[in-house]
């Protein structure tokens, strides 16, 4: 078995050494324990978790199970429009008379796609960099390392805004913008990982044995470090979530009449006082979401890495 | 060795100024499939676009605008806003004390009150304090800042009326004399008690919800460091020692806590620029977040990028003034 710390296994230092006659515990059931221990050890682990897999399942079914059209306000829309919260409207109904219900369910689904190209880019670029830079160290890393920071020097949410404004307003736009703003974490984290995985002894061993610099990376060192990337990535799902909302909030993202979550909030601004339920549902949805992935995220961080635990 | 070390911190602050201007220049004139219509406007004619080409010397290869770019910004002359009509500088000099006087407070809030937050949290673990500051710091971080922000509005200026809902002053109220362009502050040193009340009732909206964000921040941050100080050797052997538990805490444990959380604030001013963007739309404050949101809006090109680079270059000078304090505070450094 090997030292390093995979999925769901907590560290074996408390097991009893007094039962040596009883037979090993297999690793699934060792990896159910820990699991089990992540899951209920602490109840915001459990919210994190039980609200990340519904957020999925409305990405997934959400659209088609909305109970009416999320995107044409119904035929006489004047009657129906800004209605609290009924039977028929559970969440009430916008200034154009769709229901609110409707138009969440189907925002997690752009919220999500938005969220999965963003980071696919990001940790690709990110990814890319970081193992090139770290492999190779020298020049090439000073180099490349001196680009990211250039990237780093911007606040996050000003340089997205501006990649965005000179792209133009759309959310395939955006998504690009955030990756750009979203790859240079990736690439310090990679070069972090692949710098001390790359001086172990395995790594040592495998290139003895004359492996390619291209398979010593593939085999073994980028599998070693893709676990905190993996952490990595669960927590920042929920931020390039909040970040595609507040680009959409202030214009740029995804444009009316897109169910997103942002933008609906945009457009509730005009209603604030008058309709509680327009400006409450959407930002609930949202901070939820974001909520829980921050919440999985560092919950898996504590339980693959418990020197962190007290972070 | 320290003013090596200083010198190394500027270089790379001259270097991070070369990397931003770069990337604006991209932005402004490679980016955009026609950099002149862009800046001309979408309903511009074509003789203007053309005319524009020209002034702007957009017509001449990347390498020579790069270099007129740069010549531009020194001197400050970042164009016209095409809403205003007036030179960009004018309009970044008109709004930017608002935005410096909405960031400099919830700046304060947020480490006067995070910080302590933070060590009360870590010292007095699981009991109601640490709970509190646990709820603020996974709160804070999970909250939209705009949806914050139009919460608060409804709350308590649509539905209990405590505090207006925007703006810096009552319409109808002369601002103070300017002496910093802070208004408080300018009340304050001109003695306008009125105004001053005015003006503090209108920041406490935007303030508060501005700050939240980092708020959660900072406690969880100086919660982390303090924890895990507090587990050092050397923190029990003071103990041992027989040392009064607070000067454990204020000599020893606090000191070093404290450290990571410097490095940390620099940072915030980020998150607190960005979060102003939102937070000035919601409360319509007359900053340069609120004046770039409208430049998006109507695609004020120069305008945009003048006010990216102009809060690029705060985030760098802030950082730089961290990075020196911070020369100061750690002689471990200079062992680097």
């Amino acid at each position: 078995m090997s030292a390093e710390p995979t999925f769901f296994t907590t560290p074996r230092t408390s097991r009893s050494v007094t039962f040596t006659n009883l037979p090993p515990r297999s690793q699934r059931a060792e990896r159910w324990r820990g699991f089990e221990r992540f899951m209920f050890g602490s109840l915001l682990n459990l919210a994190g978790f039980v609200i990340v897999l519904m957020f999925l399942f409305l990405a997934i079914f959400g659209a088609a199970l909305s109970p009416h059209d999320p995107y044409a306000p119904p035929d006489h829309y004047v009657e129906q429009k800004l209605q609290p919260p009924s039977l028929d409207h559970p969440l009430g109904t916008d200034e154009l008379g769709r229901d609110l219900l409707s138009r969440i369910m189907t925002g997690a689904r752009v919220s999500l796609q938005a969220a999965v190209v963003v980071l696919a880019l990001a940790v690709s670029l990110g990814t890319l960099i970081g193992a090139v830079s770290g492999y190779l160290g020298g020049l090439a890393d000073e180099v490349l390392m001196r680009v990211t920071d250039m990237f780093l020097a911007f606040p996050a949410f000003i340089l997205a805004i501006a990649i965005a404004a000179s792209l133009g307003r759309d959310l395939r736009y955006t998504t690009i913008a955030l990756s750009t703003v979203f790859w240079p974490w990736y690439a310090r984290l990679v070069r972090g990982q692949v710098l001390s995985i790359k001086e172990r002894e395995y790594v040592e061993a495998a290139r003895c044995l004359g492996m390619s610099a291209g398979r010593l990376m593939f085999r073994h060192i980028l599998p070693n470090a893709i676990a905190v990337v993996i952490i990595q990535i669960t927590i920042d799902i929920g931020y390039v979530i909040l970040s595609t909302s507040a680009l959409s909030f202030i214009g740029l993202g995804a444009q009316p009449p897109t169910p997103e979550w942002g933008t609906m909030l945009a457009s509730a601004r005009p209603y604030f006082r008058d309709a509680w339920w327009y400006m409450t549902f959407p930002g609930v949805a949202l901070t939820l979401t974001v909520f829980a992935f921050n919440a999985l995220g560092d919950g898996l961080r504590d339980t693959l890495d418990p020197r962190s635990r007290q972070r | 060795m320290i003013v090596r070390l200083i010198v190394r911190r500027l270089f790379f602050f001259v270097f991070v100024l070369f990397g931003l201007s770069l990337i604006t220049f991209t932005l402004a004139h490679v980016v955009p499939a026609d950099p002149a219509r862009m800046i001309a406007g979408p309903r511009a004619s074509r003789n203007a676009v053309e005319k524009v080409r020209r002034d702007y010397g957009l017509d001449k290869p990347l390498p020579l605008q790069y270099v007129n770019y740069i010549k531009g910004i020194v001197q400050l002359d970042f164009g016209r806003s095409l809403v205003s009509r007036r030179p960009v500088r004018e309009d970044l000099g008109r709004y930017l004390p608002a935005t410096v006087e909405l960031g400099l407070y919830a700046f304060v809030i947020a480490t006067a009150v995070g910080i302590p937050l933070g060590v009360a949290s870590a010292v007095k673990r699981g009991t109601a304090i640490d709970h509190a500051a646990r709820f603020v710091s996974i709160s804070g971080l999970a909250l939209p800042v705009f949806w914050l922000a139009l919460l608060a509005q409804f709350l308590f200026f649509g539905t209990l009326g405590w505090l207006p809902d925007g703006q810096r002053l009552p319409e109808a109220v002369d601002p103070p004399r300017s002496i910093t362009s802070l208004y408080t502050i300018d009340a304050l040193l001109t003695g306008n008690w009125t105004v001053l009340k005015l003006a503090v009732e209108h920041l406490i909206l935007p303030v508060s919800v501005l700050a939240y964000g980092s708020l959660a921040v900072v406690t969880r941050m100086v919660r982390g460091c303090m924890l895990e100080v507090l587990n050092q050797d050397y923190i029990r052997t003071a103990r041992a020692k027989g040392l009064s538990s607070s000067a454990v805490l204020t000599r020893h444990a606090l000191k070093n806590a404290l450290l990571p959380t410097v490095t940390s604030l620099g940072l915030q001013i980020g998150l607190l620029l960005s979060g102003a963007f939102l937070v000035e739309i919601v409360f319509s404050w007359p900053g340069i977040g609120r004046y770039a949101v409208r430049a998006i809006e109507s695609v004020d090109y120069n305008a945009i990028m003048a006010t990216t680079l102009i809060v690029a270059v705060i985030f760098a000078l802030i950082n730089l003034v961290v990075d020196i304090i911070y020369v100061f505070l750690d002689p471990r450094i200079s062992y680097e």
